[in-house]
Formats: structure tokens, C-alpha cells, sequence
């Protein structure tokens, strides 16, 4: 049965994506994931929301997924074993050595495979089935045959994020890319050990988008003449959903931690009557009714990622 | 016994470069499967290849494709199929999956992980112990003293980049061709010249399908530091560089490195100005003493990192 997932960037947001109907909320923990700390929730916060999820029936999942540096993954297992204890099943982790550690201690735990290990094929995914992983989170860049390549041969849980990029190749991200923290790079410890890297969303800072800005290239032989931007933006899709469906996807994800509350909740009400026209009608449902709304949320989805854009660019620059 | 290793992507630089300053050579191009001549699409030339570096009594790895898709995992396996006899020192992975996949073909050879297989932990260079790593390539954003910690903890080798431009992002596209929608009619020349990619003061140099810091990383002021802590492998990156930046940092690094080795003096004013000459935008320190890669930190606060 495939589940709705949505982001809870803030406590606020988290509350209002499960009355929209998501099945299942995603936060951040300060410090441990691969967004900056003012979309991540605090621990007290995240204890709230798992006790407001567990009466309606619905699960938290927690992200842990920044590259820890070698002394915090006892750090890392005392936060899951904490979380667990509050009701918390399942983890978002990018470290392989994280992840076989958690599967050994905390054996029933889901471990959802972070999109930041920048997976590219289905050996892949096959070492993290091996390394104790429950549900790989595929990237954008790997569509509806790569899907069903592994459903075929590979008995693990795949997710999928609701946004995608318009074409397979260009940069691996994320996954594969320092170009933010090369240029802009800050270290500061808290209270508890954890080691912030701010403009290193691998190591739980924030990506400050550099790819972003218009950048030129010499010699221009080729006559680009005009700026470049590094990496395509993603964009929200449906319309293939039920091939999705069919194909045994498990979790559908809304992306959008560092969105407003309100166009997240919008989404999520949106997804939310989507796939529940696609289940009632047994995939048969005419999609194409649902266009011109989401066309109007990718407007506000673009304008409010502009705004983030320019934010997390000024922040590189000072 | 230190060793100094790089990158040669072909034939063709592994004919006409001065490699006589490296102890070993990765043979092929991890960033692009395209590259004219990669040793990595053509047995025959691997073959030729490997004859060429242990004439030369240089230890010789493989260097595969660093984010291969499943469609390349065919051609991937047959070149490791076709290698069985090629006395290969060891075969460098950047990619999880063909972890398994080397594995699985070749048992009987030493797995390196390059640097985009993300190593950021110790728990995780023991995972992939037991997945026949002996050497890995830390993540850049690693601290020397993280770095040390790997190798101390996980009972691992580890290289330690210590001159060249710092890859901080790859593609699985042609930068030209995603751009000016053409195929370069000389990948091998454009590529080799690169494109610089700046915007206000930041700069990137992009070789194709990855793009790397506009700085050299250079740690020749530090060398001693590293021999302190019995580092004994040591790498240049040489990718989108020519012959005459291949062989110069090469022998400054070997005779510094001897030197350092034996308590001499290691650091020749001249040598730091000839790096300087070859760098483009300047020198950096990447993020070995905990800053952002492209500040050059000096020796004085280098030294106050708790390792050094």
C-alpha cells in the first residue's frame, strides 16, 4: 500500500501535513540533516509531534542524514535510541557505517536510505538492502524503468520524492557535490557534541546553493554568451503516478522542509485527493483535471525557491 | 616505504608525460567514460597500459568510472572480466554498487575507494574492510584530523590528496554538451584545457563532467606535519592538467617528500613560487585544518590543529 509523506520543516507545518492527510510526517533534527537549523525541529518538538501522530494513527520519521563526522556516530545511536524509545520507527540515514550500526542495535528499526548517498544503479541500491536498509529514497534523476528494474530483483522498499528533474544526466546531487562548503564554510560544536558545518549540507549545514548563480565560462568557444546555471531545478509531477502506484512504490514524498507552511499544507491537500482519485478508481482516474492546480502551486513553489535561493546565496557571500 | 601516486587517463599522456616522479598510476579517467583513449573502454589498451607501468616498476591500479548508471555496468563488467590477467595492484571504486560488482569479479584484487565514494566515517571504512578496501580516499570535507582518526580506528590505509585541484562535483553529463548542445569535436582538447567558470571572485574549473576547485589544494608547507603521523600515501590530482604541470608538481613533491622523510628541509621558497606560477587562481589548504577549501590557511595555525 503505498503512503503519503510529507515534511515538517517546522513544528507548525508538521501538525498541519498530517490533518491534510499525510500517513507519514519527516523532520529534521537539529544539527543531523541535510537542511539548515531553522527547518529542523528540536528534540522536545519532534517528542510532541510523535505523540500527536500516534493519536491520529499516523508515524514520524526521523532525519538523520548528514555524513557524521567519526566521533559522533555514538551521538547518532544514543538519538535513535531516544527517538525509538518515543515511538519514532524509522530513520533517514546517509552513512553506511550509520546504518549497519543502527540495524545491529535497534534490529526492528526502518532505515530509509537518504537520497544523499546519490545513488546511480541497482547494485547500488542492492548494498544498502545489504547494509540493513528497508527503503531506498531513489534521486530525481531515476524514473518510472529504474523503478520497476529493481522492484524485479531487489526485495527492498523504494520511495520516491514528488518532485523530479527534467532530464537523467547533469550534476549528482545530492550526493556528489562540495561545491557550497568550498566556498563558504563555518564550524561550530553545541551543547551536546554535535559538530555543525554550515555551507555543507553533507555534514549538516546547509547547501548555500551556489549552482545556482549565474556563472560564466572561459574560453566561450562555444558560445554559450550567456550566464550558466550549474544544476536543474526539480519540479512537482503527478500525472504518472499510477504507473507509480502499480509499479510497488511504498512512500510517495513531499519535498518542501524550507517552504512556508501554507504552500506545504497546499500540496500535501493536493497530493492527498490525487492519489486518493487514483486508488478509488483503481488507477483509471482522469488525471488531467488536476493540472492547472498544480500548475499554480509550481508558481509559488518557484517563487518561494528563488526567494531561499538568493537567502542561502547572500548568506555564502558574506 | 611513502608512495606518490596519480591519475593518467590514456595511453596517449601515459606515453608522452615524464612520470618518473609517481610510484604508481590509477590508469583511466574516473569522471568521464567518454574520454578519448580511457583505458577504462578498451581492454586492448589497459592491456598495453599495465605492461607500460610495471616496465616501469610503478605499482598499477585501475581506476573505474565513478557514477555509472546500470547501462554502463555491462561494459564495466566485461573490462573486469577481461582483466583476470593483468597483474593489477589494485582497482579504485567510487560507486557502491561496483563495489559489488569488483567483488564479485575480481576477488583476488585489492579494492581502492576513490573520492567520490563519500567516506566520511570510521564505522564506515570498517564496513567496507570487510567489502576487500584496503586503501580509501577520504571525503574532501574531512580534517586532517578526522582523516587520521579513519585511519587510526578502522586499521585502513588512507591517501591523502597533497597537491592539485579539489573535484567537488561530477556529472553524468558533458558540461559543452549540456550547454552549447553539441558534442566537442576534440573532447580529448577541450577537456585537457578545461573551461574556467567564475562568478564574481569564485572560480571552477570545469573538466568536462566534473568540476573542480579553482585553486590547487597544496600542502607542501606541511609535509612534515604528515610524514609525523606516518602517512605513506600520498596523491596529486592530475586530471584537465598538461604535461609540463604533471611532471614539475610531481618531482617538487617527490624530493620534498624524501626530504621530509629525512628531516631535511622540505619547502623551497622557489618550488612554493613555481606551484604558485601553475595554480591559475592560487594556492588553498581544502579543508584539512577545518576551514573552507579555498582559504589557504599557513603553517602557524596549521600547526594549532590537534593532530599536527
Amino acid at each position: 500500500m503505498s503512503k503519503l509523506m510529507a515534511p515538517g520543516g517546522t513544528l507548525p507545518m508538521a501538525y498541519a501535513v498530517l490533518e491534510e492527510g499525510a500517513d507519514v510526517v519527516y523532520v529534521g533534527v537539529l544539527g543531523w540533516s541535510r537542511r539548515g537549523s531553522d527547518v529542523e525541529l528540536k528534540d522536545e518538538e519532534i517528542k510532541d509531534l510523535v505523540s500527536f501522530a500516534g493519536m491520529k494513527g499516523k508515524e514520524v520519521r526521523v532525519v538523520l542524514n548528514t555524513m557524521p563526522g567519526s566521533i559522533e556516530v555514538p551521538l547518532l545511536l544514543k538519538k535513535v535510541d531516544m527517538y525509538s524509545g518515543w515511538g519514532v520507527t524509522g530513520f533517514m540515514i546517509t552513512d553506511p557505517g550509520c546504518m549497519v550500526q543502527v540495524r545491529k542495535h535497534f534490529p526492528e528499526i526502518a532505515i530509509h536510505v537518504s537520497v544523499g548517498t546519490g545513488i546511480t544503479n541497482a547494485a547500488e541500491v542492492q548494498f544498502y538492502k545489504d547494509m540493513g536498509a528497508t527503503y531506498v529514497i531513489l534521486p530525481y534523476r531515476m524514473w518510472l524503468d529504474d523503478v520497476r528494474a529493481i522492484k524485479r530483483t531487489i526485495d527492498v522498499g523504494l520511495e520516491i520524492f514528488l518532485f523530479k528533474t527534467d532530464k537523467q544526466d547533469g550534476i549528482i546531487c545530492p550526493g556528489k557535490c562540495t561545491m557550497s562548503s568550498y566556498f563558504s564554510f563555518q564550524r561550530w560544536v553545541d551543547g551536546e557534541g554535535k559538530d555543525y558545518f554550515y555551507g555543507s549540507a553533507n555534514r549538516g549545514g546547509d547547501c548555500l546553493r551556489i549552482c545556482q548563480v549565474g556563472w560564466s565560462a572561459e574560453p566561450d568557444e562555444y558560445q554559450l554568451s550567456k550566464k550558466i546555471i550549474l544544476k536543474g531545478n526539480p519540479r512537482l509531477w503527478f500525472l504518472d503516478l499510477p504507473d507509480y502506484i502499480k509499479a510497488g512504490v511504498e512512500y510517495f514524498k513531499v519535498p518542501g522542509r524550507d517552504r512556508s507552511d501554507v504552500l506545504v499544507r497546499d500540496i500535501v491537500r493536493f497530493y492527498r485527493k490525487v492519489v486518493d482519485d487514483i486508488l478509488a478508481s483503481n488507477g483509471g482516474a482522469n488525471l488531467e483535471t488536476y493540472v492547472p492546480e498544480l500548475q499554480e502551486i509550481m508558481k509559488r513553489w518557484a517563487s518561494e525557491r528563488n526567494r531561499r535561493d538568493d537567502r542561502l546565496v547572500a548568506r555564502a557571500k558574506d | 616505504m611513502i608512495e606518490l601516486a596519480t591519475h593518467v587517463p590514456s595511453l596517449k599522456q601515459l606515453q608522452e608525460y615524464d612520470l618518473s616522479a609517481y610510484d604508481a598510476l590509477y590508469l583511466g579517467d574516473f569522471t568521464c567514460p567518454l574520454y578519448p583513449g580511457n583505458f577504462t573502454s578498451s581492454l586492448p589498451e589497459l592491456r598495453e597500459g599495465v605492461r607500460r607501468v610495471k616496465g616501469m616498476g610503478k605499482k598499477c591500479y585501475l581506476s573505474l568510472y565513478a557514477i555509472p548508471k546500470d547501462s554502463d555496468l555491462d561494459s564495466i563488467r566485461e573490462l573486469l572480466s577481461g582483466s583476470q590477467e593483468l597483474p593489477l595492484d589494485a582497482i579504485e571504486v567510487h560507486n557502491l554498487g561496483l563495489l559489488r560488482v569488483v567483488q564479485e569479479l575480481r576477488p583476488d584484487v585489492p579494492i581502492h575507494l576513490g573520492v567520490f565514494g563519500n567516506l566520511y566515517t570510521d564505522e564506515t571504512a570498517r564496513v567496507l574492510k570487510g567489502w576487500g578496501v584496503q586503501r580509501v580516499f577520504p571525503n574532501a570535507e574531512l580534517s586532517l584530523e578526522e582523516v587520521l582518526y579513519i585511519r587510526d580506528h578502522a586499521a585502513i590505509q588512507v591517501i591523502v590528496p597533497v597537491h592539485g585541484k579539489i573535484p567537488l562535483v561530477i556529472s553524468a553529463s558533458c558540461f559543452v554538451t549540456e550547454y552549447a548542445k553539441i558534442v566537442p569535436t576534440h573532447c580529448e582538447e577541450t577537456c585537457a584545457k578545461g573551461h574556467w567558470l567564475t562568478h564574481d571572485d569564485w572560480q571552477m574549473k570545469n573538466i568536462g563532467r566534473a568540476n573542480l576547485s579553482g585553486k590547487d589544494l597544496c600542502l607542501l608547507e606541511y609535509l612534515d606535519l604528515l610524514v609525523r603521523q606516518e602517512l605513506d600515501a600520498f596523491y596529486i590530482h592530475t586530471l584537465g592538467e598538461d604535461a609540463a604541470y604533471v611532471k614539475a608538481v610531481g618531482c617538487i613533491y617527490r624530493e620534498a617528500l624524501q626530504r621530509a622523510a629525512a628531516g631535511e628541509q622540505f619547502c623551497r621558497p622557489e618550488w612554493m613560487e613555481h606551484l604558485r606560477s601553475l595554480a591559475g587562481p592560487g594556492l588553498c589548504n581544502g579543508y584539512y585544518f577545518g576551514m573552507s577549501g579555498q582559504d589557504y590557511v599557513g603553517r602557524e595555525l596549521a600547526l594549532q590543529c590537534s593532530r599536527c
